[in-house]
């Protein structure tokens, strides 16, 4: 779509039309940086926190190493060894591998798909705001000497108050549920702006492989997370409350932490991997100068992979005791997900075969990672076989294999995949002689340590203990592990300088220094804050290899929503299937709300450690005052769209639709909220059905009628909502106001009532796991139907307010998933707890 | 709309969450079956139990069959590019979850439940 109002003088136009966007797009500066909710900002803040945690995570090692260089050292005592092995674990899986990633795409996607910003900016913005400041909480655990020391999966009963009695678990209960409300923003909203925010044209099949990789790993963080969160949550308070989740005594069951930690664990596997078969495979292609063989095979193979890596968990449990048939299904599982990774590794030898590939220091980290990737595949099938699992089960071949893969397949490509958009960050090249020396130095050393480490495993070395004996005959693999460990260090600093140098030195890069295909070239370098002036229509899978001159055009403003006068952050909504226009999103702008929820989190999460209750309550309450703020300047709140009012020849705002992204942005929400529920369902009839001391009262606790009846009330809330928005549909407003308030008063009616069920119920919550998990369950149902009746009150005000109306119809629809979810989660949850052990008859 | 419902992008997920399915209700059935009636040991593989869950994998993977061959289908037929790749690359993923759910199924026909 071309901006029609250009008419004179096109310099004089395209001048005026750059200002406009620098005005409307600009960052602040000083403090006022503080509040920026910018992709391109909020990525490369993302990644270079996740870099400065790469540091630490690095020195962890590098201590490790030191430990074991020698048998019978002292240099670190037992107790401080296991922190500093807990802690690298951590740091670097929750506090560098995922972030750095996620803001890699944060960074790129927009730009790669076309757009000037992801859907839900200071979403973004809160994200690293809660990156940063849980990783700080967890990492300041370390300097204070409290770190948590029970390995990265922190496995109950060790993690337990028994065994740990420190902070150090709170620590990381604590700090990572907090990091993790990081993971779950980014996927969310990565994932709505895949689908929906595409640029004019670029339908399913034209978009970039690499936004494929990401959607599929932003929709595994999604559904992959919150079974971790729901864990933390429930350890956490064992710990505090002493609700016996974990303890048999009690009736819980330490496995069902290690169900939950590796439901997340292992998909968190391919969640790093897939991202970086990403990058290599929109490197390969460029750099062979061909379009990539197989490209819906990749599709298929990334969408394979994704699914069947949830059907793995178990077979890091192989040794806990289960039925043989119970562990065949999980073995098969695990073979079964290198059939899409070698179909994507055919693919990546027959695009270079075809091509006339470059060498080029990218592409160095592509061949390293083909190379050490595919070693930590085959080891990955090994440990699959059940036996072979049993025999090494806690040696340092586990450790050998996981960093094959996790090195191999994330840290390999993305120094490749930031080598080659270095020049798109700053604008100049980066040195090949010290490129091809990091290189060099870090493939051998990270082969020195971790090939051999494969053999100190084989020998029986086990993980995670801080010393071994000299007559073991472990000390010369542990000394070459140790020695090409400090090799490898070299390898990553010399890299590092590399980064940092090429800022002063690099040789100016020119436009499209790789010649690539993707739409992230087509922006300056550095690029803008709204990279595009104008969004470009996209005709194919390639659109720099078929129209060179797309860069130019764009920066011309030939192309749509090249206009910024209204003061509006615009980009394009899209079909999600075809690319076609369907609205106009108008985002919001930079904002201090993201800084101060989080800041209000950070201030609950250390309440929660000193356990100063009181100040947490009043955190949350301070940190919900701040969301709701937040969610008020939204729509056609003057703050995020200061000219409300529809462009002649453009689509409609996407206020004044019913499927706008906000609609997009709730579901994919709710399914991340779903997994929790689920995983809480899950947790109610493990221990139920598993648990050997689990006891259930032979008749319910819970009052049936007063949880039919708060159901009731909230079915016809429910309803009611849903004739509302059928009504707007239909553009009849009248009544909506009050229509939201009788909404609002039943939902309060279905609270009170659960009040009353929880008040009768006398749960005795810290001597059964059966009463603590209903607490958990009705709190659960309690928040929702809570926030339910926040959110429709709020709509209420904004009709008065005319931010919501017929006019602007898309919010009740939001609202309106939110109380289909509370409905059916609400049934379930009554059936499940209440109907089902009565009918069944208590104790099993 | 008929053709519409084939050429979905719904279906590039609708497989493999079945295959997500299936495997939850083995292992979660196994698991119940076994603590609450576990078959005697030297029954072998020949039990109720594994007879319900080699039935419960055919089922699926006849079911997965059926959309995958719509799918196949409707993407022949099919002349917008994005739809005809969307129903295609779905189809591919049915076939995927057959042999998924097969593949991982088999050990019914060979294994004792509870043992």
């Amino acid at each position: 779509m071309t901006d029609s109002s250009r008419k004179t003088n096109p310099d004089e136009d395209t001048q005026r039309l750059v200002k406009d966007l620098e005005t409307v797009w600009a960052n602040p500066r000083g403090l006022g940086a503080l509040t920026i909710v910018n992709h391109t900002t909020v990525g490369l803040r993302f990644m270079l926190t996740g870099m400065a945690f790469f540091l630490v995570g690095g020195v962890l090692a590098m201590l490790i190493r030191s430990q074991l260089a020698f048998p019978g050292q002292n240099f670190m005592a037992p107790e401080i060894y296991n922190q500093v092995v807990t802690m690298h674990g951590t740091v670097m899986m929750f506090l560098f591998a995922i972030p750095i990633l996620e803001g890699l795409a944060i960074y790129m996607i927009p730009k790669m798909i076309g757009a000037r910003d992801l859907v839900c900016p200071r979403l973004s913005a809160f994200g690293y705001w809660c990156y940063l400041f849980g990783g700080l909480i967890l990492l300041s655990s370390l300097f204070m000497e409290m770190a948590p020391e029970s390995g990265w999966f922190m496995y109950t009963p060790l993690s337990g108050k028994v065994y740990s009695p420190g902070l150090g678990s709170d620590f990381w209960l604590l700090g990572i549920t907090f990091v993790e409300i990081s993971a779950l923003s980014a996927g969310v909203e990565l994932v709505v702006s895949i689908l929906r925010t595409r640029t004019q044209g670029m339908a399913l099949h034209k978009m970039p492989l690499f936004a494929w990789y990401i959607l599929a790993m932003a929709m595994m963080i999604v559904v992959g997370f919150p079974p971790l969160i729901l864990g933390s949550v429930l350890l956490e308070l064992e710990r505090a409350v002493g609700m016996p989740f974990f303890d048999v005594a009690g009736g819980g069951d330490p496995i069902l932490w290690q169900h939950l930690f590796w439901l997340f664990g292992h998909p968190e596997v391919y969640i790093i991997f897939l991202p970086g078969a990403g990058i290599v495979s929109t490197l390969i292609p460029v750099f062979a100068g061909r379009p990539i063989v197989g490209y819906g095979w990749a599709v298929f193979a990334v969408i394979t992979t994704g699914f069947i890596s949830f059907g793995l968990w178990v077979h890091h449990m192989f040794t806990v005791g289960m039925p043989q048939l119970a562990q065949t299904f999980f073995s098969a599982a695990s073979m079964l997900v290198a059939v899409p990774t070698g179909i994507q590794i055919f693919l990546w030898l027959a695009t270079l075969w075809l091509g006339k590939p470059r060498m080029q220091v990218p592409m160095l980290w592509v061949f390293g990672f083909l190379f050490v990737f595919v070693l930590g595949g085959l080891t990955g099938v090994m440990l699959a076989l059940v036996p072979f699992n049993w025999q090494v089960h806690d040696t340092h071949f586990v450790v050998a294999h996981m960093h094959y893969v996790l090195v191999g397949g994330m840290f390999f490509p993305l120094i490749g995949g930031l080598y080659y958009w270095l020049p798109l960050f700053s604008g100049r090249m980066p040195s090949q002689t010290l490129g091809k020396w990091g290189f060099w130095l870090t493939f051998l050393g990270f082969n020195g340590t971790f090939l051999v480490m494969h053999w100190t495993g084989l020998l029986g070395m086990p993980r995670r203990v801080y010393t071994y004996g000299a007559d073991e005959g472990w000390e010369l693999f542990n000394l070459i592990s140790s020695v090409s460990s400090f090799l490898m260090a070299m390898g990553i600093a010399m890299i590092l300088a590399d980064f940092i140098l090429h800022f002063r030195f690099g040789k100016p890069a020119r436009q499209n220094p790789w010649n690539a295909d993707t739409l992230e070239w087509a922006t300056s370098m550095p690029p803008s804050p709204y990279n595009f002036v104008s969004l470009p229509k996209v005709e194919s899978r390639h659109p720099l290899w078929e129209q060179p001159q797309l860069p130019q055009a764009i920066a011309e403003g030939r192309y749509g929503l090249a206009a910024a006068f209204h003061g509006r952050r615009e980009i394009w909504g899209t079909d999600p299937l075809t690319g076609k226009l369907r609205e106009v999103i108008h985002l919001p702008t930079n904002s201090w709300w993201p800084l101060f929820a989080a800041l209000a989190l950070a201030v609950v999460c250390i309440s929660l450690l000193l356990r100063w209750y009181p100040l947490a309550g009043i955190a949350v309450l301070v940190a919900a005052g701040f969301l709701l703020r937040w969610s008020w300047e939204n729509g056609t709140h003057s703050r995020a769209a200061p000219d409300a009012r529809d462009q002649p020849g453009n689509p409609p705002l996407h206020s004044r639709t019913m499927d706008g992204p906000g609609v997009w942005t709730m579901a994919v929400t709710l399914l991340a909220d779903g997994a929790f529920f689920l995983s809480l369902l899950f947790g109610w009839f493990y221990l139920w059905t598993i648990s050997p001391e689990w006891s259930m009262p032979a008749e319910s606790p819970l009052s049936l009628t007063l949880l039919v009846v708060a159901g009731l009330a909230l079915s016809a809330g429910w309803w009611w909502l849903e004739r509302c928005v059928r009504r707007l549909r239909h553009r009849q407003g009248d009544g909506l106001a009050k229509g939201m308030a009788m909404i609002t008063g039943l939902g309060i009616v279905q609270l009170a009532l659960l009040g009353w069920v929880l008040v009768e119920a006398e749960l005795d919550v810290t001597a059964t796991a059966h009463d603590a998990v209903l607490m958990v369950s009705l709190v659960y149902v309690m928040l929702h139907s809570g926030l339910g009746v926040i959110l429709t009150l709020l709509q209420g005000l904004r009709v008065g307010y005319g931010y919501v109306g017929v006019e602007a119809p898309l919010e009740p629809v939001v609202v309106r998933l939110l109380w289909r979810y509370n409905l059916g989660g609400y049934w379930v949850i009554v059936v499940s707890m209440a109907v089902l052990p009565s009918v069944i008859g208590g104790s099993v | 709309m008929r053709q519409a419902l084939w050429t979905h992008p719904i279906h590039l997920v609708v497989g493999l969450t079945l295959w997500s399915a299936w495997f939850v209700t083995m292992y979660g059935g196994l698991s119940v079956a076994c603590a609450v009636a576990p078959p005697a040991p030297e029954q072998g593989p020949l039990t109720l139990l594994n007879a319900g869950l080699a039935l419960l994998t055919l089922v699926t993977a006849a079911f997965l069959a059926w959309l995958g061959w719509k799918c196949f289908h409707a993407s022949r037929q099919e002349n917008v590019r994005a739809a005809h790749f969307c129903a295609l690359v779905s189809s591919g993923l049915y076939v995927a979850s057959i042999v998924a759910v097969l593949f991982v199924g088999m050990p019914v026909l060979g294994l004792p439940p509870c043992v």
